[in-house]
């Protein structure tokens, strides 16, 4: 049966007349265009690059991002394009995450005219590409840290480090590049091919297998001055770039998750043990209404963040909360789907185990579950746990 | 250049049909609407023409009530239609496709089209009658199932498939076209248009503002039912398959009495 979304508490009915028009167009293209293929993907690495300029088209990419040829919508539609996309496959939420939240986005706030005229409107037509640099080998976590080193030298910058991590680094065209200087930490624009700069692909992954994951490293890069993002002053500054990006993490969990509940409910209808559909036995009702009353509250989480993001009054937590519960909420959801599918969830035929695998990652990037805990954790007692 | 699209908003083909007995009327409370599919190609086959020329304005027209409307915006206004029009009148709920023609063609009577583009069929009455009746009220050409279109100086080649080969035909305009499977591929409509299709204008009239009466059915459907259930499978366990082979003709033979 196709999929019609899981919309048990009718939230769908709060939506716009444009809204839902977003949400069926981005299921469509999802079905028709990446669906077919993402098992492929998967098995061999690799990310269907073809489709950035369809997404582009579609204005998928940078969706709440206002400046020179950016589609400039709502917040709410980016959620939504969010829960659509990784419904699809956590890899394809990925790279429309890091293309809209962690490079346009910054290059639309904290860049100049000149650099906003010369990236948005390609990044927004997908037909270049960026990523996003902050996380180093020895610095995840606590980012405050990180070695990587920009140093003025007349007009020019020389940059030398290495960051991990990176979805997007080796197909990327443009890197937003966070380093250390003297006046704190600062955000630059370096291009693909630029003299010191090389991206290499971390191998051996066993989640968001469908997504360019890899390592840059700058060996003295000379910048010129035109390279750095003059709005970015500070480590809050990229923190900023990542509490976008979480939000949509916030939304696409509950496309991964609605899928594995999809998915297991239409298998536990169909597997018969024991003389009936296996839907049929208290136990697996009780998986299914679990994975159902999870979701629920997530989307009313992620519906009303959007809401609040639309109106301009939510506050950092609020995205922390709805990150860290959805995605744990997913990835719970995608155990459960697998266990409903019994040892057909462990092969690749059934999606719920490619979920469970991406959801791990996903678990840890852009704030790691425990760190969510902690910005909450200091926002409601006033005690920051990690200083 | 005028080109009208006349679209349909259908049942989707997903669509469960809660047919438990014989009845008049489908129960379609549950229903997840969607543009017909054959109509998805009349309006991308108009917004290619739009695009490929200049001074092209292209009109979506249909007839339902006010839910066309969500419809009408993201799959006409939003992939690239300039207006619709929108045909409400509660005397339309169980028209006929010679009723729903004389209305469309009042509709059409008030422009004058060059195009008049229309799926070649709907999918959910399967009916395939509204466009020739509309080319007959208002004597315009008519070609059918077209896979194929380009525009001349008043007059069009059209290619349809035929049995075992291809038709080419040649038609003068104004002409009403139906779309068949082939024709194009729709495009998804980009997400800031949907956002900017609801500014574009949207005209809902009653067959009295058109000055049509609808004209009472020729056709009424008596009752929908359920398909015959389907009767036991019978599985034939034998050792081989020329045993099984065997056992099926006579079964064919004797039980089934089809050979």
């Amino acid at each position: 049966m196709t999929y019609s979304g899981v919309d048990f508490y009718r939230l769908d009915e709060t939506l716009s007349d444009e809204e839902r028009g977003v949400v069926q167009t981005v299921r469509r293209f999802v079905e028709d265009r990446f669906a077919p293929d993402i098992r492929e993907h998967f098995r061999q690495g690799t990310f269907p690059m073809e489709l950035s300029p369809e997404m582009g088209g579609l204005g998928l990419l940078g969706a709440a991002v206002h400046g020179p040829g950016c589609p400039g919508m709502s917040q709410t539609i980016y959620g939504l394009i969010c829960r659509e996309l990784e419904r699809g496959d956590s890899g394809l939420r990925s790279f429309v995450s890091v293309q809209g939240s962690l490079v346009m986005w910054p290059i639309a706030t904290f860049g100049t005219v000149e650099q906003q005229q010369k990236w948005l409107p390609e990044l927004a037509a997908g037909k270049r590409v960026g990523c996003f640099g902050l996380t180093e080998p020895d610095h995840g976590s606590d980012p405050g840290a990180m070695k990587t080193r920009a140093v003025r030298d007349g007009n020019e910058w020389i940059l030398t480090g290495n960051k991990m991590w990176i979805t997007n680094a080796d197909v990327a065209d443009v890197a937003v590049v966070w380093a250390r200087t003297e006046e704190g930490v600062a955000g630059f624009l370096v291009e693909a091919g630029t003299p010191g700069f090389t991206a290499h692909p971390i191998g051996g992954k066993f989640s968001l297998r469908a997504s360019d994951t890899g390592e840059l490293a700058f060996d003295e890069v000379r910048l010129p001055a035109s390279a750095l993002l003059p709005g970015a002053r500070g480590l809050k500054a990229p923190l900023s770039c990542l509490n976008e990006a979480r939000y949509g993490i916030a939304w696409g969990a509950i496309g991964a998750a609605s899928d594995c509940y999809h998915v297991a409910l239409e298998y536990a209808r169909q597997r018969e043990q024991f003389g009936k559909p296996i839907a049929g036995f208290q136990l697996v009702q009780q998986k299914l209404v679990t994975m159902l009353t999870e979701i629920t509250k997530a989307q009313a989480l992620a519906l009303q963040l959007g809401r609040l993001k639309d109106s301009g009054t939510h506050e950092t937590p609020l995205t922390s909360l709805a990150k860290r519960n959805n995605v744990a909420m997913a990835l719970d959801c995608a155990r459960q789907a697998r266990e409903i599918l019994g040892a057909a969830g462990i092969t690749d035929e059934f999606s719920p185990g490619r979920h469970m695998a991406n959801l791990e990652s996903v678990y840890t990037y852009e704030g790691t579950h425990d760190i969510h805990t902690l910005i909450i954790g200091a926002e409601i007692t006033g005690l920051p746990a990690y200083r | 250049m005028k080109i009208a699209v006349c679209v349909k908003q259908v049942p989707d083909s997903e669509t469960r049909i809660n047919l438990a007995a014989p009845t008049a009327e489908l129960d379609s409370s549950g229903f997840t609407r969607i543009l017909n599919p054959y109509d998805a190609y009349a309006v991308e086959e108009a917004v290619k023409i739009k695009e490929a020329g200049s001074d092209v304005e292209i009109t979506a027209i249909t007839i339902g009530p006010d839910t066309v409307k969500e419809t009408l915006k993201k799959d006409c206004l939003a992939v690239g239609c300039d207006k619709a029009l929108v045909i409400t009148d509660p005397a339309l709920d169980h028209a006929d496709a010679a009723a729903i023609a004389t209305v469309l063609s009042a509709a059409l009577k008030k422009e004058p089209y060059d195009l008049v583009l229309c799926g070649f069929k709907a999918i959910d009455d399967d009916n395939g009658q509204v466009p020739i009746l509309i080319a007959e009220k208002l004597g315009m050409a008519h070609v059918s199932t077209i896979t194929s279109l380009e525009l001349g100086e008043g007059t069009l080649t059209a290619h349809r498939e035929i049995e075992g080969g291809k038709e080419i035909v040649q038609a003068s305009m104004p002409a009403v076209l139906t779309c068949q499977k082939g024709l194009n591929e729709p495009r998804l409509p980009s997400l800031p248009n949907i956002m900017k299709a609801g500014m574009k204008p949207m005209e809902t009239v009653t067959c009295a503002d058109l000055g049509v009466e609808v004209p009472a059915n020729l056709v009424q459907i008596k009752q929908y039912s359920p398909p015959p259930a389907r009767g036991e499978c019978k599985l034939i366990d034998a050792e081989d398959p020329a045993a099984a082979a065997r056992e099926l003709a006579r079964l064919l033979n004797e039980e089934a009495k089809v050979i």
